[in-house]
């Protein structure tokens, strides 16, 4: 039976190969589009306009809240009737961002709760501008209290990648459903695709305890249950 | 002319004064200490002069020049003002040099290596060149105390404020902060220091300021204010430290 599998999957093997690149390439982008979406959404969360703080605080808790696959569907099924009709892969990186934004932003923010006030505060006493303060000692401090959150986040997307297939995009796992509809062997071809992911898993944690190793604060240790790391 | 002149300066908060019409002059090359018990008001002084915290009323003239009115350019002030925090406030992520230097890049303009070689002379100076990869987790609360005054010298400023600059130190590193203030004084830095340790002012200066009720109560010797003083907060506050020294 397996060897029945294998040969199945040999013959799907450029499709599967196919689905598996669209895959990484859509967790690549996301992880992109959306830290860089969660930076400016963490930054202007903390600027000094009450209206701008409180319409970002809506936006994650909106995107927070709304459950990913439901934000896909009303943007996929929902927008075409309004003359705006996306392909799936628009749908997936437009969706993935707002949702991987609001949750980058969530981490920024709550390893800025971490940060020693007074280091900000010793900042503007020696003359830098707000947004060098921001710049040269609230981020790099926070983006190294969030290194496992984020990295965390990176593999959580591409698990969730897979929920794009319900929007008719062609990613690894809507490959493996074929092949599993083609022979049937749906406990195989499932078991394949958890393998992959998981392999493809290790490979990220791998490198974002390199990232965390290299980045650290030496002598600064800053729980990571406390900075929304045990995400995933 | 004092270099820093404050005249009745007021700063409310929630329309409760904290200071309440305080008089302090700043001579070049003076330290000046102002002493008081906790929460009256010291704290806030300093971060009135370089307006970290706006001042209500009154006036506060910085090299003959008002700093509280609203065209002044506030970064360009307080780059000419250091500032010394209780809990020394180094950049957790920079090493020594980094936290040196930083504002020598930043603010000054100056290239890395010319920045690095400044930073270099006054950690130097403050005898921790030794230490210039550390970072500050690493550090004993003296030698950060060290290197936030390299930091504040190396932007060569005019005066350099002391916030409390002993209370998160013990006794014997508090006596070194006072030798190395000394020091300082000797090569002609101005300084103006607030504190509640009586010891550690009466290392650094023969006069004192008294401040409390949101008002200098009394400018004076130390050696006149340890007497039996008629006002009793000053009787209260001296004698006190006298028996807990």
């Amino acid at each position: 039976m397996w060897a029945e599998f294998f040969r199945d999957l040999v013959d799907q093997g450029p499709l599967i190969m196919r689905g598996l690149g669209d895959s990484l390439l859509l967790t690549a982008i996301v992880s992109l589009t959306g830290f860089f979406l969660g930076l400016v959404v963490f930054y202007f969360r903390h600027c000094q306009f009450a209206i701008i703080r409180l319409i970002l605080r809506g936006y994650i808790s909106f995107f927070i809240g709304m459950p990913l696959i439901v934000l896909l569907f009303l943007m996929y099924y929902g927008l075409p009737p309004w003359g705006v009709s996306l392909s799936p892969f628009s749908v997936a990186v437009i969706g993935f961002t707002f949702n991987v934004a609001a949750y980058n932003a969530a981490y920024l923010t709550t390893a800025y709760h971490a940060l020693d006030s007074a280091e900000l505060e010793a900042a503007r006493a020696a003359g830098f501008r707000p947004f060098q303060v921001f710049r040269l000692i609230t981020l790099p401090q926070v983006l190294r209290f969030s290194v496992p959150a984020l990295t965390n986040q990176v593999i959580r997307n591409l698990k969730d990648s897979s929920v794009a297939f319900l929007i008719q995009f062609n990613d690894f796992f809507s490959r493996v459903q074929e092949l599993a509809a083609t022979n049937f062997m749906f406990f195989r071809a499932y078991l394949f695709a958890a393998v992959v992911y998981l392999l493809l898993v290790m490979v990220l944690v791998l490198i974002a305890r390199q990232i965390e190793r290299r980045v650290m604060i030496p002598g600064v240790y800053i729980a990571p249950e406390s900075l929304g790391s045990s995400a995933v | 002319m004092a270099l820093i002149e404050i005249r009745r300066l007021r700063k409310l908060f929630d329309g409760h004064p904290v200071l309440n019409g305080v008089d302090i002059d700043v001579a070049e090359g003076d330290v000046k200490v102002v002493m008081g018990p906790s929460g009256c008001g010291k704290s806030t002084l300093l971060r009135c002069i370089n307006r970290l915290v706006e001042p209500s009323s009154g006036s506060i003239h910085f090299r003959g020049a008002e700093v509280t009115g609203p065209d002044v350019n506030v970064r360009s002030l307080r780059q000419q003002i250091g500032f010394l925090f209780q809990q020394f406030a180094l950049y957790r992520h920079l090493s020594v040099l980094d936290n040196t230097a930083l504002g020598l890049r930043k603010l000054k303009g100056m290239k890395k290596k010319e920045a690095a070689e400044r930073a270099l002379h006054e950690l130097n100076r403050l005898d921790m060149a030794g230490h210039r990869h550390k970072f500050p987790a690493h550090l004993s609360g003296g030698q950060k105390q060290r290197v936030a005054l390299a930091r504040a010298l190396a932007m060569d400023p005019a005066v350099i404020l002391l916030d409390e600059p002993t209370s998160a130190l013990d006794p014997v590193m508090a006596r070194e902060v006072a030798q190395l203030i000394n020091r300082l004084h000797g090569e002609g830095v101005t300084m103006l220091c607030v504190t509640h340790d009586l010891e550690f002012a009466s290392a650094i200066a023969e006069r004192v300021a008294f401040l409390d009720e949101g008002i200098v109560q009394v400018e004076d010797r130390l050696s006149v204010l340890y007497e039996d003083h008629a006002h009793p907060s000053i009787r209260n506050f001296f004698m006190k430290q006298e028996r807990s020294s």
